[in-house]
C-alpha cells in the first residue's frame, strides 16, 4: 500500500500465519532430526551432515509444494484464499529452508578436497549426457537460484517498481523451479531410495500440485467462457437480474483485459479487474464500507473512480457503463486509472433519481 | 447491503470472520500435524547406510610393509598388528579427497612404516594416513619381494565407487545420489573400488585401476555409481585383487 | 581458468555489479521516483538482495521511470491466460519426470555372476 514503505507491514493475522507455519517446519524439523534417528534400525547411524541435508531438503520440498497448492486451492474454493494472504512469508521461509540444505550438502560432499567446495559443485559430475548419473545437482541450483530471486523482490516495493504484470511474470518463475526440484528429486536420491514410501510421499506430493494446478486451470477456463464475448465499442455483460448489491460481475473482453462490473446501493460502476497492487481479482472481492476491497491482500478502492482511499494512493482505471434495456453494457476502453464515472442507476430506482433531478 | 464479512469474506487486516474460523482451524491442526506426519514418514523412510565407517575406535593404526602403486599407493604389510595382520594389502589414501601419492612413490618398493586411522567396511579396508612424514616413511631394513599373481581377462559386473566413501567415509557412500562426491575423491586420487555382484576368487572388493596400471580413465567417471559390466585383467596382490578395467567394455546394465 | 571458476567470477562481478548498482538506487534513485520511499529508510536494506540479483532490471525500470516512459495500461494485464498453460505443463511435467526417474532405477544384478574369459598369459613372481 501507499504510505511509506516499512520492512514488514505486520498485523495480527500474520503473526499467526507465521506462527502456525514456523510451527509446522519447526515440527518437521525436529521430529526428521531427533525423532526419526531413534526409530530407524540401522546398525550404524547415517551421517549427521547428510542427516540434516536430507532433513532440510525434504522440509524444503514439501514447503514448496503447500505453497504451490494454495493458489489452485484459492481458486477451486475460495475459503483457502487466507492462505494465500501471507504466502509470501512461507515462501521466504523457504529459502532460508532450502539454503541450509544447499549449505550442508556444499560443506559435506564438495568439501575437504583440494578445490574450492562451490568450484566442485560444478565439475564433480559432469555426465550431462545421460539421465542415470545426470548431475541433478544443477537442477537443484536452479530451483535454489529462483527461489532466492522470488524471495528477494518478494517486498511490495518490488512489485510497485517493477509492476504488476512484470514481477507476477517473473513469480511465474516459481513452476519452472518447482519442475526443476522434481527433476532434482527425480534423477536423485529417487534413483537409488529403495524404503518406497518415500517414492510415495514423493510422487504424492508432486501429484497433487499438478492435479490442483490442473483443476484450478480448467475450472478458469470453464467461468472464462461465460465470461468472454464481445468485440470493441460496447459489449454485453450481463443483465440487471443478475446483479447483486456489493458484489460484481466480471466481463473477459477480446482485449484479454477483465471488467468487474459492481452493483452499488442500486447503481453500477465498473473498473479494472486487476488490483493495482498483485493484479488480484478485485471482481471475486467484496464491496464493505462503500470500497470495493481485493479478495487477495485487502486492497480497496471506491468504485466511481477506481482510487484507493487516502491516505493511500492506488488507482486502477476505470469503464463507461451504459443500460439497453435491462442488458448492462460496458465500453471496451477503459479511462485512465482514477477516472470518476458517474454511476449508473438500475431501471428501478431511475425514476426515483431523476424525480429528484 | 448485508455485511460481507458475515459470508465470510477474508480481508488480511480485519479480524478473520466467524463464519471461516472453524474451517482455518481444522486447516492450520492438519497443516502442523501434517508437516510434523512428513518429517517423521521422510525421516523413517531412510536407507540403511550399511556398516562402513571410520574405526576411531581402534585407535591409531602403524604398521610397517612394502609400498606399491597400482599407482594407486598400497601397503603390503609385513609387521602387522592386532587388526592389520601380516600379508594384508592395505590402501592407502589422504585425509579428505585426497591422496598420497606424492609422498608414496619415492618409497615405491621399499620398506615403509604407515600411520593412520582405518576405515572399514566387511573385508574392505583403508587406511587414512596422517600427514607428512608422519604418516608415512622409510623403515629400516630390506624389503622382501612381493608377488603378484595374474588370474587373467575376467567379465565382472557391480559398480564403481570411490573405495574411501564406500568403506565408510561417508555413510551412505555409494549410489548415483552419491556419484558428484564420489567423483570428486576420484579425482582427489582416491583408490577406486569395484564392488563386485559375486565374488571373485573369494573377493567382492577389487581396487580399480585403468587399462595399463594408470589411474581410472576419464571415460569411467560417466559409469560411476551405475550398475554397469566391464571386462579387465585381474591381478591378486596379497589379499587385494586389483581390476585392471578395459574401459571399451564398459556397459551399464538394464 | 576453468569453466567452474569462470562461472564463479562471472558471479562475483554480478554482484559487485550489483552493489554498485544497489549503492546508487537506493541512496538517490529510488527517492527520485517512488514518493513512498520518501523518509523511508529502514526498509531499503532489505531492498539490497534484490538489486545484486536484478540489477540490469533495476538499471531499465529506473531509466523508464526518469524518462517518464512507464504506461499505466501496462499495469493492469496480469499474465493470466499462461495460467491455463502452466495447468497443463506443470502436471504434465511432473508426471513425465518421475516416470523418467522411477525408470532409470536399476535393480543390484545380484545373479550377474563373474565369468573368467582367459587364464593368466603371464606370471609376475
Amino acid at each position: 500500500m501507499s504510505v511509506k514503505y516499512v520492512p514488514v507491514q505486520w498485523n495480527p493475522n500474520k503473526y499467526l500465519y507465521d506462527a502456525v507455519m514456523l510451527t509446522g517446519v519447526g515440527l518437521f524439523l525436529y521430529v526428521f532430526l531427533y525423532a526419526a534417528p531413534g526409530l530407524l534400525s540401522h546398525e550404524r547411524p547415517i551421517n549427521q551432515q547428510i542427516h540434516n541435508a536430507r532433513a532440510f531438503g525434504a522440509c524444503a520440498f514439501v514447503m514448496l509444494t503447500v505453497i504451490l497448492c494454495i493458489g489452485p486451492l484459492a481458486r477451486l474454493d475460495t475459503r483457502f484464499l487466507p492462505l494465500l494472504y501471507n504466502r509470501r512469508h512461507f515462501g521466504v521461509m523457504t529459502v532460508f529452508v532450502a539454503l541450509t540444505h544447499a549449505g550442508y550438502v556444499v560443506d559435506w560432499y564438495f568439501a575437504f578436497s583440494r578445490w574450492n567446495k562451490f568450484e566442485a559443485v560444478l565439475f564433480a559430475n559432469t555426465s550431462y549426457g545421460q539421465l542415470a548419473g545426470f548431475p541433478f545437482e544443477a537442477f537443484g541450483i536452479f530451483a535454489l537460484f529462483t527461489l532466492i530471486l522470488l524471495a528477494v523482490t518478494s517486498h511490495d516495493f518490488w512489485l510497485k517498481f517493477l509492476g504488476p504484470p512484470l514481477w507476477k511474470a517473473l513469480h511465474y518463475m516459481i513452476y519452472p523451479a518447482y519442475l526443476s526440484l522434481v527433476a532434482h528429486v527425480s534423477l536423485g536420491i529417487l534413483l537409488d531410495q529403495q524404503n518406497h514410501v518415500f517414492t510415495a510421499i514423493f510422487a504424492g506430493c508432486a501429484g497433487t500440485v499438478g492435479g490442483l494446478h490442473l483443476l484450478a486451470a480448467l475450472k478458469e477456463r470453464r467461468i472464462d467462457r461465460t465470461r468472454s464475448g464481445g468485440k470493441g465499442g460496447w459489449v454485453h455483460v450481463c443483465d440487471v437480474s443478475e446483479m447483486r448489491d456489493g458484489f460484481a460481475k466480471v466481463k473477459l473482453l477480446a482485449s484479454g483485459e477483465r471488467v468487474a462490473v459492481y452493483l452499488n446501493d442500486g447503481a453500477l460502476s465498473a473498473i479494472s479487474n486487476a488490483c493495482a497492487h498483485q493484479n488480484g481479482p478485485l471482481g471475486e472481492g467484496r464491496i464493505i464500507d462503500c470500497l470495493v476491497t481485493c479478495p487477495w491482500h485487502g486492497f480497496q478502492y471506491d468504485v466511481t473512480n477506481g482510487r484507493s482511499p487516502a491516505p493511500f494512493t492506488e488507482k486502477v482505471p476505470t469503464y463507461n457503463l451504459r443500460l439497453d434495456g435491462t442488458s448492462v453494457l460496458v465500453h471496451a476502453r477503459p479511462n485512465a486509472p482514477g477516472t470518476y464515472v458517474e454511476p449508473v442507476p438500475l431501471p428501478g430506482t431511475a425514476p426515483e433519481t431523476e424525480a429528484m433531478a | 447491503m448485508s455485511d460481507p464479512r458475515k459470508h465470510g469474506f477474508f480481508v488480511g487486516y480485519l479480524p478473520i470472520p466467524p463464519a471461516l474460523r472453524g474451517f482455518l482451524l481444522v486447516i492450520c491442526v492438519l497443516l502442523i500435524s501434517g508437516l510434523a506426519g512428513f518429517g517423521l514418514a521422510l525421516g523413517t523412510a531412510q536407507d540403511d547406510p550399511g556398516q562402513g565407517a571410520f574405526r576411531f575406535d581402534y585407535g591409531r593404526q602403524t604398521v610397517t610393509g612394502v609400498v606399491e602403486l597400482t599407482p594407486y599407493p598400497l601397503l603390503r604389510v609385513t609387521i602387522g598388528n592386532e587388526r592389520i595382520p601380516e600379508g594384508h594389502t592395505l590402501m592407502l589414501a589422504g585425509g579428505g579427497k585426497t591422496n598420497v601419492e606424492n609422498r608414496a612413490i619415492p618409497l615405491e618398493g621399499q620398506l615403509a612404516q604407515v600411520s593412520g586411522v582405518m576405515l572399514q567396511r566387511g573385508d574392505l579396508d583403508m587406511l587414512q594416513l596422517r600427514g607428512g612424514a608422519d604418516g608415512i616413511s622409510a623403515a629400516e631394513g630390506v624389503a622382501p619381494p612381493m608377488g603378484t599373481v595374474p588370474l587373467g581377462r575376467w567379465q565382472l559386473a557391480g559398480e564403481i565407487c570411490d573405495g574411501k566413501c564406500l568403506s565408510g567415509a561417508m555413510r551412505p557412500g555409494r549410489g548415483l545420489a552419491h556419484k558428484a562426491c564420489a567423483n570428486l575423491c576420484l579425482l582427489g586420487g582416491v583408490p577406486p573400488v569395484f564392488v563386485s555382484t559375486q565374488p571373485v576368487d573369494g573377493s567382492e572388493f577389487l581396487l580399480i585401476t585403468g587399462p595399463e596400471g594408470d589411474h581410472l580413465p576419464e571415460t569411467a567417471y560417466d559409469y560411476v555409481a551405475q550398475y554397469v559390466s566391464l571386462e579387465g585383467e585381474v591381478e591378486r596382490r596379497g589379499d587385494l585383487l586389483v581390476l585392471r578395467m578395459d574401459p571399451n567394455t564398459l556397459r551399464v546394465l538394464d | 581458468m576453468s569453466q567452474a571458476e569462470a562461472i564463479l567470477m562471472g558471479l562475483r562481478v554480478w554482484g559487485g555489479i550489483g552493489a554498485v548498482v544497489a549503492a546508487a538506487f537506493l541512496t538517490i534513485g529510488i527517492d527520485r521516483i517512488d514518493a513512498d520511499a520518501r523518509g523511508a529508510y529502514v526498509f531499503r536494506p532489505l531492498l539490497i538482495p534484490a538489486v545484486l540479483v536484478i540489477w540490469p532490471l533495476v538499471l531499465w525500470r529506473w531509466y523508464l521511470y526518469e524518462t517518464g516512459r512507464v504506461h499505466w495500461h501496462g499495469r493492469y494485464d496480469p499474465p493470466r491466460r499462461s495460467h491455463y498453460l502452466v495447468g497443463w505443463l506443470l502436471p504434465i511435467g511432473i508426471c513425465a519426470l518421475i516416470v523418467t526417474g522411477l525408470l532409470q532405477r536399476q535393480s543390484w544384478p545380484a545373479d550377474v555372476a563373474p565369468v573368467q574369459l582367459s587364464i593368466p598369459t603371464e606370471a609376475v613372481e
